[in-house]
């Protein structure tokens, strides 16, 4: 454009910037790329919208053909979710409506008399849910804690055959979780820990750890060994330094582990499917069977979906930064 | 720092004060590793040599018999059957397409927030959340999307009433049975979860090129087209081909997603490998010796493309 | 080749001035180097020059030609960068052909210049090696050789030989300011290494807080510094300069010393300093010079061993430190008085208030 060669941008600058990026027509196609992936980020993030407001519909609305964008949002899938229902004779049902009058029922309790229904309990996905946080909590600390050690005494010790133990220790992230489950199954099966929490929370420590000291090995050779040797000098045990220099200069990248291994625990089906049944279960294999009075319960499914996926995005958005690390960490570093 | 350099500093000089007995660099080596060691080779090492014995074995979990020595008739089972092929075919036709797209959208995500705008850091975490979602509930979700009746993904198509229309996952195309339109679905909803994941490595890889590279490129007259071509791939190539090998290796592993959707359906359209192998081993007959003998084989072949990848890894690394 | 001309070419960034409105003309074959501490503006100046880096006032010439608002690759200018900007994944025949490849030259042609720069700049042998495999020095030959073989009508080149080692940087320094004289090359060079721009500058423009302290030969700014800051800045040590009150034909100073002002300034002294009598005198370290009856007096703090020369660091009253060159190669042992002189043909004199030198010719 002539016109720009003459006399330059309309205003004035306040960026370094290169002439040619400053050209009229540069900053146009700056701009058209911004909205391109605006747009892009909208659509890519549709299905979870549309998972998203499944969640609130109706029974009747959320299988509405054609799909509704407009509608009553209730939390009726909610309600399906986390609670046993039973159908009630209609001399209940009167007494029932009786108590809602005077205002006496939950939300959830007038969402079940709406479908005839009376509540008898939480659900067993309630029970499932209390699971996968308890393994999925436990099993987090465990691996970061020994995983912290691990890392540590690999960063800074001499150990022969380190290299060796390294990638083995980073191989079993290799295997498909089939390979190992088979002769898990027996295993835990002869020792009794089939469908136990304990076995699950062996199970995810175990599997986190590999991650888990990869990470923060990654982490702590970041640290210079010079200020734990000064504190040696100074009269320090090694374990005193570690725990008063070292711990707290990793604090982010323990963060960033931890929020790795706890997403991983949380969202872990496969192993779960396979070594658990009843008492042990987490969510994420009882997600797929939420069957209802006509097959399967979608609006449940949805509140199901939600509900667990909640946690991780906020937990995703409040770690960003060290997310972006920890992953092109894990992917470069090995 | 030698292990051998700090050993037993006197108590008394402990700034601490106390004369408390501590642990020399030796034990505390030994504390750190051997619990993850122990763990690891108890629950990892220790499976894997014992699914190598089963393997060899025609096991049945079900029942209480012991396991009987059978040599490698599972493994010759394994590789005669024709089924068996096809099941690695379809691994290996869906690993081919998913892994082609995710690679095409993530570098073209990467490319288009790769100059800060506004919001363009919001962008690029809300990119990430597909990644964030336990596959299997993102198969669940993506089956309701998938419906043909009340499902979003025939609603955008215009396809969206009952009976008529496009229904992905029982890979009919407006009526007309159309096989592999299922598997496709699936990969689908891989791309979607997955390219993000390139989009991440491209990303730091793009960042990582210095701006003064693009300068000199600048003053040298070279187009935009030339500096792509001969400045931002060649520096990218090696984080993208590490994006590549990994998700390639992931998609051989692949069993959450399709469990979620479709539990190998229809028919055996979208039975990956692994699915198959929990199905041999879980269901109906528990045929424990057999699917130890398909884990074998699927390991190895896992293991080779790993072994690609580390060493490529370490080429990267000694180049830098 | 070219001459570039800037006229009140200035940056800003918001309210902050990186570069004051600054006039330059370089002229067709001069080797100009832009001198002056980090932050100065100097690598701004350049980089407008070449486009890098937008100006927000004043206009840029090559040749006559306007080229403020051009496209880099518009200017017919080569810029050599500090860090080199090799291609890591290209070889140094691919990093040379480069520039040449992207203006869609023939491969034949490529092929012919590529063989003239390589043979100049002595790389012949690097020619399949990646930059990642050379040694400072040969990686920023091959940086020279990609600006070299574009044939421009302007060398900008950015702290190019920052990144060596000392003894590099010397025989570097040799090498480009023969390339320069060899290829009658137009250029400009930054630098904040003060003997560098001594030792290549054909003109220097001192630099400082984004303002152009002065603009001259080398010899000019050594022995005729404009201010303050010029007369620091240049000469290692720098000059030395002493406060004092000038009455009488004398500049007295703290401590009871008291300098006889050569007559020639005493005129542009009286005029200079606005009425007020506080002066500042200068004096470079060979300027002074040992003797029992000199008209100043100090102790010796200490003695910097050069080999063929010393320098003295003399405290001369509480808290004044002058540098004196002496060829004694005896060291004086710390707290001797001694007496000294300065030259007066080599005695400057500076208005400590506008940090300007006072012209022996001041008219007023």
């Amino acid at each position: 454009m002539a016109r720009f060669e003459e006399r330059g941008p309309r205003f004035p600058t306040v960026q370094p910037v290169r002439v040619d990026k400053i050209h009229p027509r540069a900053q146009a196609l700056r701009r058209i790329v911004a909205l391109i992936a605006v747009v892009v980020t909208i659509i890519i993030l549709l299905p979870v919208f549309v998972m998203g407001i499944s969640a609130f519909k109706t029974r009747a609305d959320v299988m509405s053909s054609p799909p509704k964008v407009l509608f009553r949002p209730t939390l009726e899938g909610f309600m399906l979710l986390l609670t046993e229902r039973a159908v009630v004779s209609p001399a209940r049902l009167e007494e029932l409506q009786e108590t809602a009058k005077e205002g006496k029922l939950s939300l959830f309790e007038r969402l079940a008399l709406d479908a005839g229904m009376e509540i008898t309990g939480p659900s067993a996905y309630v029970f499932r849910l209390r699971n996968s946080v308890i393994i999925a909590g436990i099993s987090t600390i465990a691996s970061v804690v020994l995983g912290l050690f691990a890392a540590y005494a690999f960063s800074r010790f001499r150990l022969r055959g380190k290299d060796d133990l390294l990638f083995f220790i980073l191989s079993t992230r290799m295997l498909p979780a089939v390979v190992v489950t088979i002769p898990l199954f027996l295993m835990y099966r002869q020792l009794g820990l089939h469908d136990k929490h304990l076995g699950m929370i062996i199970l995810y420590t175990v599997f986190n750890l590999s991650f888990s000291v990869w990470l923060l090995k990654g982490f702590i050779d970041e640290i210079p060994k010079e200020y734990e040797e000064a504190a040696l000098v100074d009269g320090y045990t090694r374990l005193q330094a570690f725990f008063r220099i070292v711990l707290p200069q990793a604090a982010s990248g323990i963060a960033a582990t931890t929020v790795f291994c706890l997403i991983f625990a949380w969202n872990e089906y496969a192993f779960a499917l396979m070594l658990t049944s009843q008492r042990a279960r987490t969510a994420p294999p009882s997600i797929a069977t939420m069957m209802g009075r006509g097959g399967i319960e979608w609006s449940a499914i949805a509140a199901g979906s939600l509900g667990f996926l909640i946690p991780v995005v906020i937990v995703t958005f409040a770690l960003r930064k060290y997310l972006l690390r920890g992953i092109t960490f894990g992917a470069i570093r090995g | 720092m030698p292990s051998t350099h700090v050993q037993g500093i006197s108590p008394a000089a402990s700034p601490i004060g106390q004369a408390r007995r501590h642990l020399s660099d030796r034990s505390i080596q030994n504390l750190f590793i051997w619990p993850t060691l122990l763990l690891l080779i108890a629950v990892n090492l220790f499976p894997l040599l014992y699914s190598l014995y089963l393997s060899f074995t025609n096991f049945l979990a079900v029942q209480n018999k012991p396991p009987v020595w059978v040599g490698l008739s599972n493994f010759g089972t394994i590789l005669h059957t024709p089924e068996m092929w096809h099941y690695f075919a379809t691994t290996g036709r869906y690993a081919l397409m998913s892994v082609g797209l995710q690679t095409v959208i993530g570098f073209g995500l990467a490319m288009l927030v790769r100059r800060k705008f506004f919001g363009s850091g919001l962008i690029t975490t809300l990119i990430l959340v597909p990644m964030m979602i336990s596959p299997v509930v993102v198969g669940m979700f993506w089956k309701m999307i998938y419906n043909p009746n009340f499902g979003f993904f025939n609603f955008l198509l215009g396809a969206g009433h009952a009976g008529k229309g496009v229904d992905m996952l029982a890979s009919k195309f407006f009526g007309q049975s159309t096989p592999g339109l299922a598997l496709i679905a699936v990969a689908i909803v891989d791309v979607w979860q997955w390219s993000p994941f390139v989009m991440l490595l491209v990303l730091s890889g793009l960042n990582a090129i210095p701006e003064y590279l693009y300068e000199a490129a600048a003053i040298d007259r070279a187009s935009p087209w030339f500096q792509f071509r001969r400045i931002t791939l060649p520096q990218v190539a090696p984080l993208l081909l590490i994006a590549v090998l990994f998700r390639t290796i992931e998609a051989f592993k692949s069993f959450d997603l399709v469990m979620g959707m479709t539990g190998g359906g229809p028919g055996d359209q979208t039975e990956l490998i692994a699915v198959n192998l929990y199905r041999q081993a879980f269901l109906g007959t528990f045929k424990t010796g057999f699917s130890s003998a398909l884990a074998y084989i699927i390991l190895i072949i896992i293991i080779a493309a790993s072994n690609m990848y580390i060493k490529y890894l370490n080429q990267i690394k000694g180049e830098a | 080749m070219a001459t570039i001309e800037l006229s009140k070419v200035e940056k800003k960034f918001g309210d902050l001035h990186a570069v004051k409105p600054l006039d330059l003309t370089i002229n067709d074959g001069e080797f100009v180097v832009l001198l002056g501490p980090s932050g100065c503006g100097k690598t701004t100046t350049l980089r407008m020059i070449s486009g890098l880096e937008a100006v927000t006032g004043g206009r840029i010439l090559l040749n006559g030609k306007e080229v403020t608002w051009k496209h880099p690759s518009e200017r017919d200018l080569a810029f050599v960068f500090q860090f080199y900007a090799l291609y890591s994944h290209l070889s140094v025949r691919q990093n040379i052909a480069f520039p040449l490849q992207a203006q869609g030259m023939k491969r034949e042609a490529i092929d012919k210049r590529v063989n003239e720069v390589v043979d100049i700049l002595r790389i012949r042998h690097l020619l399949r090696l990646r930059p990642g495999k050379l040694a400072g020095g040969d990686q920023q030959r091959v940086a020279l050789a990609r600006a070299l073989v574009r044939r421009p009508a302007a060398f900008l080149m950015d702290e190019p030989l920052g990144a060596l080692d000392a003894e590099l940087r010397e025989s570097m320094r040799a090498e480009i300011k023969n390339l320069h004289i060899a290829q009658h090359a137009t250029t400009v060079y930054v630098t904040h290494d003060q003997i560098e721009a001594m030792a290549m500058g054909d003109r220097i423009v001192v630099m400082s807080k984004a303002e152009v302290q002065q603009v001259g030969t080398p010899v000019d700014v050594y022995y005729n510094p404009s201010n303050l800051f010029v007369a620091r800045f240049i000469g290692s040590p720098g000059m030395n300069l002493v406060k004092g009150k000038f009455s009488g034909g004398a500049v007295r100073m703290a401590g009871n010393d008291r300098y006889e002002v050569p007559p020639a300034w005493h005129k542009p002294l009286a005029n200079s300093l606005d009425g007020r009598d506080e002066v500042i005198l200068g004096f470079r370290p060979e300027a002074a010079r040992v003797t029992p009856d000199g008209s100043m007096a100090g102790e010796v703090y200490a003695t910097d061993m050069h080999g063929g020369h010393t320098v003295l660091h003399v405290n001369i009253f509480e808290g004044e430190m002058v540098h004196i060159r002496s060829d004694r190669q005896n060291t004086y042992p710390m707290g001797t008085p001694i007496r000294f002189a300065i030259d007066p043909e080599m005695v400057r004199f500076f208005n400590p208030r506008t940090e300007a030198a006072v012209r022996r010719e001041a008219a007023r």
